[in-house]
């Protein structure tokens, strides 16, 4: 178990260092092939007055005419051990792990992440209870009671639901709930109260974004369950279980659910892995400031370093869930281990 | 002034739009009323009522302001600061040498001394001016403010690479020292031969050529003092050192801040500031349809940016007579525009040019624009109504009915050898969904006689640094038209013109508004109007410098902007001032 | 990674079935198509969906000639039904026989007509988009699972680091970096590549995973045995031994790729990377009407379009699916 997990550990590591060369690479070569020089790149750090002369200059000094290789080195350095930045008047220290440093507004990109996490974390946490507890409900009863009305009616909807864009219920949602016609219950997009400050501000500013980024997973989630309890209730495991007189409703706790939880286990940890990294589409619809809103600014500004960062961070919690994931599915299942 | 760099909040997706930023310059031709802020008459209830008087008269101390912000300040720091609504709303902390009048309508027009005892003194043909300060002001920490406090600060906004937001007015037009740098990199130069400080009290300017109007560069708020030792360079924004009447409490960047009484602000050293309520709540980066919303509800006091409603919300009030009757539609000092590019064949061909002015639906513009409300007025001429050398002329009158005059285009393009028409670019600000929509409303309306636009979205950020700004791209990539803005910074022919018709301004590394008008009789017009003492005279060659543009046809103007203000429910003293074309933030209270 | 990382991606945990069901209904003598479409034609659903889905790409061809019949342009102001104070169509939504769904705010355009070419661009890059990843994922896959060893654990492998990128973000990234002529390309068709390009790149780990675990399945069986022992080699093997055998999960999965597709393009067209305007999009033209959420009418029928595409394909997908593999059900 122990070298399964060290075996496990350094291919995370190893997979987040190939992201971050992959991703550098990309950023370091399209704006390139997009027509940008050392000289145009620069030329956004140093106010539109500057001097030909003078943007040669920063380019040096930001290092943009060192070849792809050495401007990585220095980035994943900064990111073990800090990196100090000339920003003009005096040198900024980007304490490690120095995610880039955003000459734009001249702040490190880490602290800026940090500061944007709680707020995505609030959103894929809160929304990820709604979205498992509503949609293994529906699943479940579903596929008990396969062939009804309410299975049905549930598929129905839970069709509907993952065919539906986000950033169309959500504008609809704030329309309808928000914009205060015709009715006002909820918060508009925009303000985030962080949860030690005021509980209740909290629940009340997202309410909105949980429900309707949890309609949209808790729908795949209860075809899945239902799918997956339809499989497992069929299995030879249940008929002994149900031979041996145990009550319906320990068949369908105990061991069906069991069975068809285990795949909604893996996805879930991808899932929410990749909602950690930034829910874009969520978190732009509703001007959450969170890190997919980050991400979507730095963008729209060209930012590259604050786009590297959010991108690697993301990348981050993708890895670390399908570790979390890979190390749950070993405890539950010793075969793993071995394969 | 320029309007560029909007912050984080401006993606083309999201909810929260691509706020214009910026306000200022004199508004309407509204009656002026008379003896500042509470001797307006009270006009509750009226469309249009703040414009002429003011609304909700009180002099109550207390309660907070509620503002909020679509997208965020380009900086806070007063020697970075190019907003409009940046530089009404600074009067609350910083106080500069000079500054405009708390007053309603057009006596907001007027410079009133903040930091100076009176306004500029000039001297050597209007080369040297000349500031004695008022004793008895202090920084929020106690310590006096001194000239050297002032000149310090003038000298550190001189660096571009620390303050890139900023004007280069100080930086163009006083006699600097050769190679100076700003206060960081040049820290042990002599700058006498720019600024002088006889003593603590006394400031003096000196500039390389005459200019008439230096006490419109006095009231800028790269004048508001910055104490040396306190000063952080680009993070000074964080902890700013205020000598208003409030200070800052708490300033989260990104997300807002909060600002308190200063007890070390003198009421007897200020004839200028109630400073009626006891704080401000500034939220920003917030929704910009919330912001509408939460003021229409009373949640919200200002949209502290200025520039009036979305179009939702537009909808919303116009319609009904109660909500329209708590609204004003002040005009600012705006143009919005499409600059053609003379490098860019065949808009090298006057007649080219002409053909684009003649084909151009000016009605569709300008509800692309947002209308006549929140739009603007259909524009005919560069210098808007407001500033003095306005004239009414339209050398190209697109058809009786606006929407072009399709006969003369042809002509004209026949003229220029392009009987069937020619393709171009052109280009607007990607988060700007009113330039685009101007952008879509010239491609059809330029296609109707065959010239044929490709639009070209390119992030503001960057719009006059990297791509329509910058000579060399432009050409390059054929942006033969782009869309283009400007607001006056204060409001006089040159306040408005010079940075967008003086060739000299165009650097091949990019970034001057002027995109388009390269014509060294403009240049040598300017010239002469800058030395002019005579204020009639000088107009008269303002007048004449617009004219001429337009008849090289370098820019095709698009309306001048109107904004749909919306009063708070809570708030008293509401008037708007004509310099900023927005509410007077300096003058409201909390009822 | 390990055995439990083939279940990801939504719908696809019920995989090896699949070919398992096809293989043994093939011993008694009936094609595979031949039963599943006997199978289909019993699930009213799925083909109600099937039929949406031929409708749509009926629509999107015919775009032209359907705008055509109302006399409309999809690009074509009409500012004289706009009232000019509040930028809104004068009758509110400006429903008329001419149009269908109403106008535009601000320029009046036909937003029938719009709906109908913006068929054009979702289904065309939803389509091509798949197409790529389904032929990436597919060679990449059986090469992994057919070859084993080394092949497969690096190909595995690649698949993991694929599927570790936040994929909008970079997807958004590369759309908003490329400048307007690029690669010899320019206008739409550049626009329309580059998304067909990123979409199709990113998607392909997850036809290509399930692919793997099929050839794996495959590999171990008696008719591939049997070909190896009669002296084929790799290629014989793979192309007629194993991709027929594919062939049902590949045009499952590419059933459900599509309406993914569809809201991945229109995503980015809501961002603002998507085709440039004046050219319609569905995600644009939500976009757009965003800041006229006052004007419902505008939001709604790009939205509805959406909606109905891809659940169109969904039902249809998962008939196919339900079809070809009995146990599913």
């Amino acid at each position: 178990m122990v070298t399964y997990i060290i075996r496990r550990l350094i291919w995370a590591v190893v997979m987040l260092t190939i992201v971050s060369i992959i991703t550098f690479g990309i950023f370091f070569l399209v704006p390139r092939l997009a027509g940008a020089t050392s000289e145009s790149l620069a030329a956004r750090y140093v106010g539109r007055t500057a001097s030909a002369e003078q943007v040669k200059i920063a380019a040096d000094k930001l290092g943009f005419n060192d070849p792809l290789i050495v401007q990585y080195g220095r980035f994943a350095k900064g990111i073990v051990a800090g990196a100090d930045y000339d920003y003009g008047p005096g040198v900024e220290h980007c304490p490690a792990p120095c995610f880039g440093y955003s000459f734009l507004t001249r702040l490190p990109v880490w602290p800026d992440l940090m500061d944007r996490l709680p707020v995505t974390l609030s959103l894929a946490i809160g929304a990820a209870v709604i979205w498992v507890i509503a949609g293994v409900a529906t699943g479940v009863l579903s596929a008990l009671r396969r062939g009804s009305l309410f299975d049905r009616a549930a598929m129905g909807v839970a069709l509907a639901g993952v065919s539906l864009p986000i950033f169309f219920t959500g504008i609809v949602s704030l329309v309808v709930f928000s914009y205060g016609t015709p009715f006002r219950i909820t918060a508009p997009g925009g303000s985030f109260t962080p949860f030690d400050e005021n509980p209740a501000m909290w629940a009340y500013n997202l309410i909105l974004p949980w429900i309707t980024l949890a309609f949209l997973y808790a729908a795949g989630y209860a075809r899945l369950t239902r799918a997956g309890m339809l499989e497992t209730m069929n299995e030879d495991y249940i008929r002994t279980a149900r031979a041996k007189g145990l009550s319906e409703r320990r068949v369908v706790v105990k061991h069906g659910l069991r069975g068809a939880l285990t795949p909604i286990l893996t996805i879930f940890g991808l899932d929410l892995g990749l909602l950690l990294g930034g829910a874009v589409l969520t978190e732009s619809t509703y001007s959450l400031p969170g890190m997919g809103k980050y991400a979507i600014d730095a963008i729209t500004n060209q930012d590259l370093p604050k786009v590297m960062g959010v991108t690697l961070v993301a990348a981050f919690f993708v890895v670390f869930a399908n570790l979390i994931v890979d190390l749950l599915y070993a405890v539950v299942d010793p075969r793993v281990r071995l394969g | 002034m320029q309007i560029r760099r909007l912050g984080v909040a401006a993606t083309g997706a999201v909810l929260a739009l691509a706020v214009a930023a910026c306000g200022g310059g004199s508004g309407s031709s509204t009656p002026s009323s008379s003896g500042g802020a509470a001797a307006g008459a009270n006009a509750t209830g009226e469309f249009n009522a703040a414009l002429t008087g003011v609304v909700n008269p009180s002099d109550k101390k207390g309660g907070i302001l509620k503002f909020a912000n679509g997208g965020d300040w380009d900086s806070l720091d007063p020697g970075d600061t190019y907003y409009g609504y940046s530089w009404n709303f600074i009067r609350l902390y910083g106080r500069s040498l000079l500054m405009f009048k708390s007053a309603v309508g057009k006596e907001g027009n007027q410079l009133a001394p903040d930091l100076a005892e009176d306004l500029g003194t000039p001297s050597d043909d209007a080369k040297t001016w000349t500031y004695k300060l008022k004793k008895g002001i202090k920084f929020e920490d106690g310590t006096p403010v001194t000239s050297k406090d002032v000149k310090y600060a003038v000298e550190r906004s001189f660096d571009k690479e620390v303050f890139p937001d900023g004007y280069t007015y100080f930086n163009d037009f006083l006699d600097w020292p050769k190679d100076y740098k700003g206060a960081y990199k040049s820290k042990d130069v002599n700058t006498d031969s720019a600024i002088e400080t006889p003593d603590d009290y006394t400031i003096v300017f000196h500039l390389k050529q005459p200019l008439s109007n230096f006490d419109y560069f006095a009231q800028l708020p790269a004048t508001i003092p910055v104490p040396k030792d306190k000063d952080t360079g680009a993070k000074y924004k964080e902890h700013i050192i205020s000598t208003g009447p409030y200070k800052f409490e708490k300033n989260e960047i990104g997300k807002g801040f909060t600002l308190v009484r200063n007890d070390q602000w003198d009421a007897a050293t200020d004839p200028n500031r109630k400073a009626l309520p006891d704080g401000y709540e500034v939220s920003t980066n917030v929704n910009a349809d919330d912001i509408d919303n939460r003021i229409i509800a009373g949640d919200l006091d200002v949209d502290v940016a200025g520039i009036g409603v979305q179009s939702a919300a537009l909808g919303r009030v116009l319609p009904d007579p109660a909500m329209k009757a708590n609204s004003d539609n002040p005009t600012s000092t705006r143009l919005w525009y499409t600059s053609i590019n003379g490098n860019v064949a065949p808009l090298d061909n006057i007649d080219c040019r002409k053909a684009v002015q003649y084909a151009t639906d000016k009605v569709a513009l300008q509800t692309a624009w947002g209308g006549e409300f929140s739009g603007g007025q259909i524009a005919t001429s560069l210098l808007p109504p407001a500033i003095p050398g306005h004239e009414d002329f339209n050398l190209y009158p697109p058809g009786a009915d606006n929407k072009g005059d399709l006969d003369k285009a042809k002509e004209a393009l026949t003229a220029c050898g392009q009987p069937g028409g020619f393709e171009t670019n052109i280009s607007y600000r990607a988060e700007r969904p009113k330039e685009k929509q101007a952008a879509e409303a010239l491609q059809q309306s330029l296609g109707r006689v065959g010239i044929k636009l490709t639009l070209k979205p390119f992030p503001q950020a960057d719009y006059f640094a990297l791509y329509a700004g910058k000579p060399g791209y432009a050409k390059d990539n054929k942006i033969g038209l782009a869309m283009n803005g400007w607001q006056s910074d204060w409001p006089d022919g040159f306040g408005f013109l010079q940075q967008i018709v003086d060739s000299r301004v165009i650097r091949d590394t990019g970034g001057s508004s002027n995109i388009s008008v390269r014509d060294p009789e403009v240049d040598k017009l300017i010239d002469q109007a800058m030395k002019e003492t005579d204020t009639d005279a000088r107009n008269a060659i303002w007048t004449q410098i617009d004219k001429k543009v337009m008849e090289d046809s370098f820019i095709l103007p698009n309306v001048w902007t109107k904004t749909l203000l919306v009063r708070s429910k809570n708030a008293t003293n509401i008037f708007v001032n004509d310099a900023y074309g927005m509410y007077d933030y300096l003058g409201m209270g909390v009822k | 990674m390990t055995a439990p990382m083939d279940v990801t991606g939504g719908d696809t945990q019920a995989t090896p079935a699949v070919v398992e069901g096809a293989g043994g209904q093939a011993i008694q003598g009936r094609s595979l198509g031949q039963i599943a479409w006997m199978r289909l034609k019993r699930d009213k659903v799925a083909l109600a969906g099937g039929l949406i889905v031929i409708f749509l790409i009926l629509v999107a061809v015919f775009a032209p000639v359907i705008a055509g019949a109302f006399g409309q342009d999809p690009t074509q102001f009409n500012s004289d039904l706009i009232d000019s104070s509040t930028m809104a169509p004068k009758t509110g939504t400006g429903i008329s026989a001419d149009h269908l769904f109403g106008i535009e705010p601000v320029n009046g355009r036909d937003i029938f007509s719009r709906v109908v070419y913006g068929a054009r661009i979702s289904l065309l890059i939803a389509f091509l988009a798949t197409l790529l990843s389904v032929v990436i994922g597919t060679l990449l896959g059986v090469t992994a699972g057919y070859f084993g060893g080394l092949v497969d654990s690096i190909i595995s492998k690649a698949m993991d680091v694929f599927l570790a990128f936040p994929i909008l973000v970079f997807a958004i990234a590369l759309a908003g970096i490329v400048p307007d002529t690029a690669f010899g390309l320019t206008g739409d068709t550049l626009r329309v590549s580059l998304l067909v390009f990123i979409i199709g790149f990113f998607n392909w780990p997850y036809i290509g995973r399930i692919i793997r675990g099929q050839t794996l399945s495959l590999r171990e069986r008696e008719f591939v045995d049997a070909a190896r022992s009669l002296g084929a080699r790799g290629p014989y093997i793979i192309f007629r031994e194993l991709l027929p055998n594919l062939v049902a999960p590949i045009l499952i999965y590419s059933t459900l790729l599509i309406p993914t597709n569809v809201l991945f393009e229109a995503a980015l067209s809501f961002l603002g990377v998507g085709v440039r305007p004046p050219t319609p999009t569905w995600g644009g033209m939500l976009s757009d009407a965003v800041r006229f959420y006052t004007i419902p009418h505008f939001m709604f029928f790009p939205g509805m379009a959406i909606f109905i595409t891809v659940l169109a394909f969904n039902l249809f997908g998962d008939g196919l699916r339900d079809a070809l593999d009995p146990k599913a059900r």
